[in-house]
């Protein structure tokens, strides 16, 4: 019997495998990276409505009082004191729940920063599911829609905290005029970056080398096709891995190139199947293509209230999910081609 | 618009001139926000050739005040004392709002030179002159921001917010003027939702609070002058009351004015009643 088809091998399988990658609280890490930013860069400047504790800037408050701005449960004038901030010359880094900015403020991401050509970073913690405790008000599944629609723009979704850490340095680098946001998690999560790997804005990273299947994903996500990679090996299948950290501007040349050789590509994200990064694939592969395209997401439907790793797994958000659809799409289009 | 103490005929002068510059722009599309450009022009000329440090020849000097728009429907205006202050070149007058032109109808500070932000969304700007005022004093610069916005943005919340934030950090930087000319799209501003008593709301949240006639040159220079030398570390706000189409009284008695069609010969008719102004 096939190990997808076994129940209680995969599920040993499974705990295996993610017993081998150890995880790493976003929150704690989040504060490490702002901390290592301010000492490096004087002109950086956190900003935050409220939630100092919320995403680990007690530290970063301590030290440098003077450049850290609370504006109190107020996410508009957050947006807009950040925007003004840079205005004056300052790096601002935005910090906040993902739900907040990009959803309570879109307007004045889109205003104070995008069209007025302002480089602002925003981090939005606990996006997706991961505050899934937080009920739909603190979910967030919107973020890439919103932020992905409107010009000038970038939005990054880092997989892990390593990952974040690097995705930060690009974003402080990055010379435009332009918010940058990063989409970050909460909780402890699976880590597969290493510290020096490979991170430029816009290119995504193959994690695996495959013909038969594309497996494309970005945030917790990741490890999660990472995982279906390695189930998929056990059936026989090649999977590629794509980590599509960056959404806007997507990587057209990494998708473009797996579409000339697999079969078949797989999207998961922790964000609606609409506009997240199975629609950002989908417009890359507009102009024609001969293979299945499944998008894992979330449905047109509010997630329950509960613990994120209990509403990913019941929202099919998984490895073994990720692996079961990339097999269906291969059986399917095979069996056609058989006929 | 005319000095009542008479010290101020240079001043009066540079009002008659931004009144004349945006009802010239006005004509070239043949509407616009124009009588919010006829009340404003003496808190402007006040600003641009009293009050504010900056270089027409260099508009993005390090060392200027910065002028913030958060109404941006009142680019007109706003261009109109650009123009005066020579930081626009007067002959681009004849392009307001066409597609080619440096001056669209809602101010973009990627095209203009001069303007600090890109307004058009009401009640945004504010939150952006707290940003811009805590960071140039982070970075010992002794630059103002001033802000303009008008009324009809107080039903904003985020403008309170920005409001509250701007004393708590105790933003002494930003002289902020609230046009009350009591109009908005929906009719009288008072009427489409009541933020009276406004003195006393902006002073309970921590501002420096100055309330005079707009359109009176010496109170709008006296108010400017007492923001700048008041020694308590506040913010400080000028409630400015002004008369929509001050100074062209076909237009002052116009009952809809929030945004202005005029015939093709009453242009003409507007810059002749300006000019009787300046003369008397």
């Amino acid at each position: 019997m096939s190990l997808l088809d076994d129940p209680k091998r995969l599920g040993e399988h499974v705990a295996d495998f993610r017993a081998r990658h150890p995880k790493k609280p976003m929150r704690q890490e989040f504060g490490a990276i702002m901390l290592a930013l301010a000492e490096r860069r004087p002109d950086v400047f956190a900003v935050t409505a409220d939630l100092m504790y919320a995403t680990g800037l007690v530290e970063f408050g301590a030290r440098f009082p003077d450049r850290l701005v609370n504006v109190g449960i107020a996410e508009q004038n957050m947006i807009g004191v950040a925007a003004g901030l840079g205005g004056a010359g300052k790096l601002p880094v935005v910090c906040g729940y993902a739900a907040f900015i990009a959803l309570r403020a879109v307007e004045q991401v889109k205003v104070d920063c995008a069209y007025n050509e302002t480089k602002v970073i925003l981090a939005g913690l606990s996006s997706g599911l991961t505050y899934g405790v937080g009920g739909p008000t603190h979910q967030t599944y919107e973020d890439l829609a919103t932020l992905r629609a409107m010009p000038n723009t970038i939005v990054i979704v880092p997989n892990d905290t390593v990952q974040a850490a690097l995705a930060m340095d690009a974003a402080v680098e990055h010379p435009g005029n332009t918010p940058i946001y990063l989409r970050l998690g909460r909780g402890p999560e699976h880590v597969l970056t290493k510290p020096g790997d490979p991170f430029r804005i816009g290119r995504a990273n193959r994690l695996c080398d495959g013909d038969d299947v594309c497996l494309v994903a970005n945030g917790a996500l990741t490890f999660e096709a990472y995982l279906a990679a390695d189930i998929l090996r056990g059936e026989g299948i090649a999977a590629e891995v794509l980590d599509m950290h960056t959404v806007k501007p997507i990587d057209r040349e990494a998708i473009l190139d797996a579409a000339g050789r697999v079969d078949a590509m797989v999207v998961a994200e922790e964000h609606s199947r609409s506009g997240g990064l199975g629609a950002a694939v989908l417009e890359v592969l507009e102009d024609g293509h001969d293979f299945p395209v499944a998008r894992i997401g979330l449905e047109d439907e509010y997630p329950p209230i509960g613990p994120m790793p209990d509403l990913r797994h019941a929202l099919g958000l998984s490895g073994e999910a990720i692996a079961r659809r990339a097999r269906l799409l291969l059986d399917r289009k095979r069996s056609r081609r058989g006929r | 618009m005319t000095p009542s103490k008479g010290h101020n005929k240079e001043l009066a002068e540079r009002a008659y001139r931004v009144r004349r510059n945006a009802v010239r722009m006005g004509e070239v599309q043949g509407q616009g926000y124009i009588a919010q450009a006829l009340d404003i022009a003496d808190v402007l000329a006040t600003a641009y050739f009293h009050a504010m440090r900056y270089r027409p020849e260099d508009p993005n000097w390090e060392g200027r005040d910065r002028f913030l728009l958060s109404n941006g429907h009142y680019a007109i205006a706003l261009y109109a004392a650009l123009i005066e202050a020579g930081i626009i070149p007067e002959e681009e007058l004849e392009t307001y709002g066409s597609d080619e032109s440096r001056l669209p109808m809602s101010g973009m500070a990627s095209y203009t030179p001069g303007m600090e932000m890109s307004g058009g969304s009401l009640g945004v700007g504010m939150s952006i002159a707290v940003g811009m005022a805590m960071g140039l004093k982070r970075k010992k610069s002794d630059s103002r921001v001033y802000i303009l916005f008008s009324d009809g943005e107080l039903d904003e919340g985020s403008v309170w917010e920005a409001m509250m934030s701007a004393a708590h950090h105790k933003l002494d930087n930003i002289i902020a003027v609230v046009d009350v000319n009591n109009q908005q799209a929906d009719g009288p501003s008072t009427q489409v939702m009541a933020f009276e008593p406004l003195g006393q709301k902006l002073e309970a949240f921590g501002w420096f609070v100055q309330r005079i006639d707009g359109n009176d040159l010496d109170a709008v220079v006296d108010a400017f002058d007492a923001a700048k030398d008041h020694k308590a570390p506040k913010p400080r706000i000028i409630v400015a009351d002004t008369l929509m189409g001050k100074g062209v009284p076909f237009l002052e008695a116009r009952e809809k004015n929030h945004f202005i069609r005029v015939d093709a010969h009453e242009w003409q008719l507007a810059l002749a009643a300006l000019d009787e102004g300046r003369l008397a």
